[in-house]
């Protein structure tokens, strides 16, 4: 699954403004593949996007309001966008600086997960 | 979550893990065995059987190790149907220890192992500044009387308050 996920991956961190990318396993908070730019510690925004998007589904859940499919969280240095839901424990995590188009992370994002389905 | 310490310099690096990690239990003890702190145990004999048994699989983990790839695992992660528990030594000056930690669904192992890193560099800067050990590690001839010394100090009862 590794290689065939990497053109995935690097697309992703190929957009304006994308330090990092990775699949990483919701439940465990492990990466399972990550394209990284120099300088990102992928175990840590792995394990902490993970943790966020999980309590997020788990809320929307609660809230009766169904999956939750994106997931962005906007820091002073950076944000952190988060898709899930196609189906497996696999979530796709991006840091990006504070001015990358969302937009368009959004859509590699959702690109991304119909090939993780 | 009640946390009691052996030495006291181990005391707020595992507070702050098990806060920081939401860690059900955490178990710091030296490789023989020994207990140095608890947090979340309220029974001397979960503690003592926990150490043991920390110590036993340590032990093998890192023979097992040692014979696939020439050097001991790293941790040691299970994963059980309601609870987890992940095993793995840490370095500091004053010597080498083992933290075992039982964790459940409100974490993960990603973060138990980011915070294991934490409390890795937290005892290690805590041991530079800590007072000398009281003993040493107690060899086989002492290891009970030191083991039921330290169960002791980490579930002597509350002092009373006496003034009237």
């Amino acid at each position: 699954m590794s290689a065939s996920l990497r053109p995935v991956l690097e697309a992703l961190t190929r957009q304006r403004g994308v330090r990092a990318s990775l699949i990483v396993s919701e439940s465990d908070g492990l990466v399972i593949d990550s394209s990284l730019r120099f300088g990102q510690d992928g175990e840590r925004v792995a394990a902490l996007a993970a943790s966020v998007y999980r309590k997020a589904r788990l809320s929307a859940q609660a809230a009766r309001l169904g999956a939750v499919t994106f997931l962005q969280l906007d820091a002073e240095r950076g944000r952190i966008c988060v898709a899930g839901g196609a189906g497996n424990d696999l979530v796709i995590v991006t840091v990006a600086d504070p001015a990358a188009n969302v937009g368009l992370i959004r859509m590699e994002l959702f690109k991304a997960l119909e090939r993780l389905a | 979550m009640k946390i009691a310490a052996v030495e006291t310099w181990v005391e707020a690096p595992l507070r702050r893990f098990v806060d920081d990690a939401r860690a059900r239990l955490a178990l710091l003890l030296h490789p023989t065995g020994q207990v140095l702190a608890q947090a979340g145990f309220t029974r001397e004999v979960d503690v003592m059987s926990a150490c043991a048994l920390a110590s036993a699989v340590h032990a093998t983990a890192g023979e097992l190790g040692r014979q696939v790839e020439g050097r001991a695992f790293a941790g040691l992660h299970y994963a059980g149907p309601a609870k987890q528990m992940y095993l793995a030594p840490l370095e500091t000056s004053r010597g080498s220890y083992i933290c075992l930690t039982v964790f459940g669904d409100e974490t993960s192992l990603g973060l138990i192992r980011i915070y294991f890193e934490e409390l890795g560099r937290d005892l290690a800067a805590a041991a530079l500044t800590a007072a000398p050990p009281a003993s040493p590690p107690a060899l086989a001839g002492g290891f009970e009387a030191e083991l039921h010394r330290n169960l002791s100090a980490l579930f002597r009862p509350p002092k009373r308050w006496e003034g009237r």
